[in-house]
């Protein structure tokens, strides 16, 4: 018995220390934007209303359990209904919930407004990654639209709309320092409102259960400052510069044409005979879409933000910039140096090995031999160098 | 050792068992039939153990003396014949007809079965008919009112489809003041005779059922016919509008009109475009790509108008080229419709994707397929 308390009192201590933990990423009780900081203001209230209200509970139905257990005493007189306790005891709950009530519905109202948007990103949910796309806006100097996938980057203080839909199943995206989570459903488009205090990365999660990798539908929000914006924004927009002749990287360009670019759009990329070269994921995969890799290396996460573009030391040089320099450290993008060459190279290796798709030929009947992920393409040693090469000119 | 109730369970179980092994060899490896007759199999399973380990409620034990009397009379075998009968004609004409007749027969067979079990189950008829009821009314009183409240609303159904627009909202109204007042009737007269209440309850479903019968042979009315004939539902031409009738879902999917991705308008000879969570009038809309997205067409102009959304090109072959042009009907003033677009690549350069109006010329909205 007291080895047991021992235990049940080292895990729950274990329990209440892992909720100071500062360096959680995904923890909901540190907001980092008005939105999230609205849905805090909230919770915390409600919860330590509920919090005191269980443990009066807990402790009168232990005092209860101890007291009148059974010692062998008479059974005690019966009575049925006492009116003005259970009236009591009906009206006070009804009391709180309506004050709880009140201010739930003035912060969901709050979360829906859509007035004050200041900047519109279509997201658009698919197994298992999500792809973002800037309309047009000038007042941004999005004079094109950009495509992008893995990482959202947005300006600090701006109030951003972004409209969320899905193009296979229902998926749930969700950056707990941002926002609460939203629901990304096919054929419906959701609003969902997100603002950052301060330069930094975000991560976040689907949190809607939506197949085989699930768990590794990551994303991660990139907060710059309206200046650093402006130059990812720059960045997005530059047009295709094709590897300079005779190197590795235009024999990488090579293979990618031949291999990739049947599915993965490189905006601007051209045939020999000078016509452009469009995807079409429609074709191969379920959901009709492959993440575009137009400026791949401007990014930091591949394959659904499950892969880190940087190798460690750079991506923690990254993460753990201030948000003073968060800014030029993100928009050097990925150098030689700093690829993470390992998760990369096995990406191109064998994709459904890393990462848990529905890519197996003799299963793809039901999807007409469409695929759900990126499939294993064969490709050699030889060509993995020389795509590499290439994809490290994408930026 | 097996009593008659571990006898049937054991039976059922073991058929389970052989069901599933035959689904698992012979009919398909997927694992919702495998494991929905899986879970069948373990809950027989686990219920022919109950039944074995209270010995079928000791009813044996007790040296209850089982009838030795001839069974009483059933209508069970008639309907497990006309059940099997059914079943064969299913399999010469429609699923329908072979799934109605595998559930008659099913349902036949375990009424059976457990008119069967409860006969024998004491020398007491009135005990054993309490038996099987106590089994079997919790599962046929539910049964029979679905299927009845079934019969009714498809015969009343087949009325409203048979009748025009006006007078089906007559009918409902007439028929369901009448099941109104013949309950008002019989709160307020609870010692109605017992044949009365049944008299006008048999009178009244009869006669939707009749009414429903006739409705269905007469068939639909002209205006549902003739959109039928024409594939009104399905139809997106281009050139001369041909049908008296439209339909404000072209694709039958309601959940389309849920969520429009854009809704475009004519006001006053101008055509605009507003994007569901951007302020303001655009004169382009952004649609993902291969992601069907439904564009709200509204007509607020006094002529008739159509919405075209002009896709660019495909190859036919070699050379040959088309134009993928998609379009809603035509459609009056105040009247709206959709078009779903699934677009899977961008624009060639120069040739933006657009959605025009025949008859506004120099006006188009912008569609963005990034």
């Amino acid at each position: 018995m007291r080895r047991m308390l021992t235990v049940g009192a080292g895990l729950s201590t274990s329990l209440v220390l892992a909720g100071c933990a500062t360096n959680a990423p995904q923890d909901t009780f540190q907001p980092k934007g008005p939105n999230a900081q609205m849905i805090d203001d909230l919770q915390k209230p409600v919860f330590a209303v509920a919090g005191i209200i269980g443990v009066i509970v807990t402790v009168a139905v232990l005092y209860a359990i101890f007291k009148f257990r059974d010692r062998g005493q008479p059974i005690p007189e019966q009575t049925h209904g006492k009116p003005a306790l259970e009236i009591t005891l009906t009206i006070i709950p009804a009391l709180i919930l309506t004050v709880v009530g009140v201010f739930t519905f003035r912060t969901v109202f709050d979360l829906a407004k859509t007035s004050d948007t200041e900047m519109i990103i279509n997201v658009t949910g698919q197994q298992w990654w999500w792809e973002y796309d800037y309309p047009v806006q000038n007042e941004y100097g999005i004079t094109q639209p950009i495509i992008t996938s893995g990482q959202l980057v947005i300006p600090v203080g701006t109030k951003v709309m972004l409209r969320q839909t899905s193009r296979d199943v229902i998926h749930s995206y969700w950056i707990p320092a941002l926002n609460g989570k939203r629901d990304a459903v096919p054929g419906r488009v959701h609003l969902n409102r997100i603002e950052a205090d301060e330069p930094g990365i975000y991560a976040g999660q689907c949190t809607e259960f939506c197949g085989l990798s699930h768990a590794n539908m990551r994303m991660e929000a990139i907060a710059l400052s309206k200046a650093d914006f402006a130059k990812w924004v720059a960045g997005q927009l530059k047009p295709y510069t094709p590897p300079a002749e005779n190197t590795l990287a235009k024999e990488g360009e090579t293979v990618f044409v031949n291999q990739c670019a049947r599915c993965h759009q490189v905006n601007g990329m051209k045939r020999a005979d000078g016509t452009a070269i469009i995807a079409a994921p429609d074709e191969s995969v379920v959901s009709g879409a492959a993440p575009n890799l137009s400026h791949l290396m401007s990014r930091n996460t591949f394959a659904g933000a499950m892969f880190d573009l940087l190798n460690k030391s750079c991506r923690k040089d990254v993460w753990g910039a201030d948000s003073e320099s968060f800014g030029a450290k993100y928009l050097q993008g990925v150098s030689e140096d700093c690829l993470n060459q390992s998760d990369l190279r096995g990406w191109l290796r064998n994709a459904p090995e890393m990462k848990p798709m529905y890519v197996n030929p003799e299963l793809l009947t039901s999807t007409g031999g469409k695929y759900r992920g990126m499939p294993y393409l064969g490709l050699t040693e030889s060509d993995i160098e020389k795509l590499v090469a290439y994809l490290l000119t994408l930026k | 050792m097996f009593s008659t109730g571990s006898k049937y369970f054991f039976g059922i179980t073991l058929f389970g068992a052989l069901s599933f092994a035959v689904y698992m060899l012979l009919i398909d490896e997927s694992a919702i039939g495998a494991t929905a007759l899986l879970g069948a199999v373990a809950a027989t399973a686990l219920l022919t153990t109950l039944v074995l380990s209270t010995r079928d409620g000791e009813a044996g034990e007790a040296g209850v003396a089982a009838t030795e009397d001839t069974p009483t009379s059933s209508m069970w075998p008639l309907i497990t014949a006309a059940g099997v009968v059914i079943l064969l004609a299913g399999t010469i004409t429609t699923t329908a007809v072979f799934l109605l007749g595998v559930v008659v027969l099913l349902a036949s067979l375990f009424e059976w079965t457990v008119l069967g079990w409860s006969e024998r189950a004491s020398s007491d008829k009135a005990y054993n008919a309490s038996l099987r009821k106590r089994l079997l009314h919790p599962i046929e009183f539910p049964v029979i009112a679905a299927v009845g409240l079934g019969v009714i609303i498809v015969a009343f159904s087949r009325i409203t489809l048979a009748i025009s627009k006006d007078a089906g909202a007559v009918a409902f109204i007439v028929i369901g003041l009448a099941v109104l007042g013949a309950g008002v009737l019989f709160s307020l007269r609870p010692n109605l005779k017992r044949g009365i209440v049944i008299g006008i309850s048999t009178v009244g479903a009869l006669g939707i059922v009749a009414a429903g019968i006739a409705g269905a042979g007469a068939g639909v009315r002209d205006e549902l016919a003739e959109a039928k004939s024409e594939g009104h539902y399905t139809h997106q031409d281009c050139g001369a509008e041909k049908s008296k009738y439209f339909d404000k879902l072209p694709l039958e999917v309601v959940s389309s009109t849920a969520s429009v991705i854009a809704t475009v308008e004519i006001i006053d000879g101008k055509l605009t475009a507003r994007a569901q969570g951007i302020p303001g009038e655009q004169q382009s809309i952004t649609i993902p790509r291969s992601n069907p997205s439904s564009v709200m067409f509204v007509n607020k102009d006094q002529e008739e108008h159509r919405l075209v959304a002009n896709l660019g090109t495909k190859v036919i072959s070699g050379d040959v080229k088309e134009d993928v042009v998609l379009c809603t009907q035509m459609i009056a003033e105040g009247a709206e419709q959709v078009l779903i677009l699934n677009i899977p690549k961008p624009a060639m350069a120069g040739k933006p994707y657009t959605l025009t109006v025949p008859g506004l010329a120099g006006q188009s909205i912008e569609v963005i397929v990034p």
